[in-house]
């Protein structure tokens, strides 16, 4: 065993304060951290009782922890989390700083055990407390937070409808709301792909251009028309938004839905025809505009507007009342829907008249069309009426035509097939 | 029967050790904290970190809050001291050292390290002096914890094989009850077998 010289030189170079006291608390040995870190010189304090300086110690469970460490031979401790315990030393930390004192870590380790010495030992562990401090009060905000984002989440779940989709355009998440509108449980749902979701309404259109928006890796937004479980047809708008998966490095899709039903129908009812169903004359104006504007026509490419009367509609009127007028005008538009193109725009002039634009037609399609819904017309029967014709008016588009030249040209002809006995086709 | 090298002297051993050790912390706690009670006698296993966790779900009850207050002890023989209380024995416990009707919390948290400080000095010092090796403690820490979840799923992970000694402690007139573990993992397993080893030679040799 070698022997220390000089251990007051060690213990002044520790960065801990270390005393020596006995059971009665009269201190027998004060290091210069002691000294330095309380102002209270070594010579002020060997000899005194620590009680005359720190009376703010509990002194009995002081008495209590010396005596077990004594008569245990082994060290025991203050808790190192709490402050205040033993002798409040200031901190001189002046930039930004939680505590006002130290917070230490105490240690009381048998010194002299036949004389009833013990040694102190004061850490200063007010950094990593501090640390601990504010990592405690981050982890609450975390906590909080978490809360925040749980709550946030449950209203979402309950309220809005989305979905989370994947590169091939299966749903890997849905919101309770998505389930319990659409009237399916979440495992027939989740892994089909939007479409069968979505129901026959969508798959020629709509969830084709999410898919498409997806293939592409780009934002979306649109509407999009579903069928329910319970057959009820729905529209939404949608807007679809990439999503990095960082922990996985794959990419998904959140899909935003808002029931735009209602809005869709007051819409619809502003463009249709209420008896017919058919487009009505304001919805017919704003597509016959936006189809001379938005195209260019030339002579090769080039579009037809067809205008159609029911002969002597006034008479079927005043003979078999109205509700059989209406019948007649219901069934003409039903048949004339069935025999025009794809493509084709059909609407009700007004009164027994029907106009049709049909789009990339020269004058001789345009006027086979006509004929075959002069056809068509004249194979209808009707209990009351019996048989009914029609007379049609064809015009084509040619450079410089407006749309009140079009149906100018178009109206004459109706005009002249009217004057040349009805039942007939002519354009001008 | 063999657990990981530990045979039936070993663990005999083990166990006569840790009953004359509780014995020991017994008495130390009547005359240092004038508590009398009693150690029930301690079970010694050799498990893994799940086997830990489960065995600590058994013992300890989900539905109170602990104070669970850990040390490390180090040397030939090392590993870590857990001390469970439950929130209302700590209570008591903090009534009955600071002798005031509502101890503050700071007076509980006290409390529960000076008896943890007593029970590992007593129990870990009077084994490693029966095992003829020195042992150094560490600065104890107690946390206060929700039901039984006293072991972290990194532990879980990162530790093999570990020792587990559990005991009751019962002090009835003051009502606190506590639970001991002592865990020691891996090498020390081995460590401790060379010195029961020893033990066992010096005893019959």
């Amino acid at each position: 065993m070698v022997t220390i010289p000089y251990p007051n030189v060690l213990l002044d170079a520790l960065e801990i304060g270390v005393m020596v006291i006995d059971e009665s608390f009269e201190i027998r040995y004060w290091n210069q951290w002691l000294e330095i870190n309380t102002a209270h010189p070594a010579s002020e304090m060997i000899g005194k009782n620590l009680h005359d300086f720190y009376p703010q110690i509990d002194y009995k469970v002081f008495a209590r922890k010396i005596r077990t460490t004594l008569r245990l031979a082994s060290p025991t401790f203050y808790d190192a989390s709490l402050q205040n315990r033993f002798i409040e030393i200031p901190r001189t930390k002046i930039t930004t700083s939680l505590l006002i004192n130290m917070q230490l870590q105490v240690t009381i380790s048998p010194y002299i055990v036949e004389e009833g010495l013990v040694m102190v030992s004061i850490y200063d562990i007010s950094d990593l407390h501090e640390l601990k401090l504010t990592l405690q009060s981050q982890m609450e905000k975390i906590s909080e937070l978490n809360c925040e984002l749980h709550r946030d989440k449950m209203i979402i779940d309950a309220n809005l409808l989305i979905t989370k989709i994947d590169e091939e355009c299966r749903i890997v998440e849905a919101t309770q709301a998505f389930l319990e509108f659409f009237g399916y449980k979440k495992e027939s749902v989740i892994g089909e792909y939007l479409s069968q979701v979505f129901g026959d309404v969508s798959v020629d259109f709509d969830t084709i251009q999410i898919c498409d928006a997806i293939a592409r890796q780009q934002k979306w937004s649109g509407e999009v028309k579903a069928v329910l479980a319970n057959g009820e047809e729905v529209w939404f708008d949608t807007v679809v938004t990439p999503l990095n998966d960082d922990e996985n490095g794959t990419l998904s899709y959140t899909v935003i839905f808002h029931d735009i039903s209602d809005k869709k129908r007051i819409e619809l009812l502003s463009i249709t025809d209420p008896l017919t169903k058919l487009f009505n004359r304001h919805k017919f104006n704003e597509v016959f505009e936006n189809m001379i504007r938005r195209r260019h026509w030339d002579e090769n490419h080039t579009f037809g507007l067809i205008i159609a009367d029911v002969d002597h509609f006034k008479r079927v009127n005043d003979t078999y009342g109205h509700q059989s007028g209406d019948k007649v005008l219901i069934e003409v538009a039903h048949v004339f829907s069935q025999t025009i193109r794809t493509g084709d725009i059909l609407a009700r002039w007004g009164g027994e008249e029907f106009v049709c634009l049909l789009p990339d037609v020269d004058m001789e399609k345009a006027l086979y069309v006509a004929e075959k819904l002069r056809l068509a017309v004249e194979e209808l029967h009707f209990a009351d009426a019996g048989t009914i014709t029609s007379s049609f008016g064809v015009s084509i588009f040619t450079p410089g035509d407006t749309q009140e030249s079009m149906i100018h040209r178009a109206d004459s002809s109706l005009y002249r097939a009217k004057e040349n006995g009805r039942n007939r086709v002519e354009c001008i | 029967m063999q657990q990981n090298g530990f045979t039936d002297d070993h663990l005999d051993m083990l166990r006569e050790l840790m009953n004359i050790a509780m014995g020991n912390a017994t008495a130390s706690i009547a005359d240092l904290l004038e508590a009398f009670g009693k150690m029930h006698i301690p079970q010694i296993m050799i498990s893994d970190m799940e086997g830990l966790d489960s065995y600590i779900q058994q013992t300890i009850p989900n539905d109170q809050r602990n104070y669970v207050t850990k040390q490390l002890f180090g040397g030939l023989f090392s590993g870590e001291f857990l001390f469970v209380i439950s929130e209302e024995s700590a209570l008591h416990l903090g009534h009955h050292l600071y002798d005031v009707d509502k101890p503050s919390d700071g007076d509980i948290l006290d409390a529960v390290i000076e008896l943890t400080n007593i029970l590992s000095a007593t129990i870990i010092s009077r084994l490693t002096e029966e095992l003829n090796t020195k042992v150094q403690f560490f600065v104890p820490s107690t946390e206060r914890v929700d039901g039984n979840s006293l072991i972290s799923q990194e532990d879980i992970i990162n530790y093999h094989r570990i020792i587990i000694i559990s005991t009751e402690m019962e002090f009835q007139h003051q009502n606190i009850n506590g639970q001991i573990f002592i865990l020691t993992k891996d090498g020390m397993i081995g460590s401790l077998k060379e010195l029961i080893d020893r033990k066992l030679e010096e005893l019959y040799a």
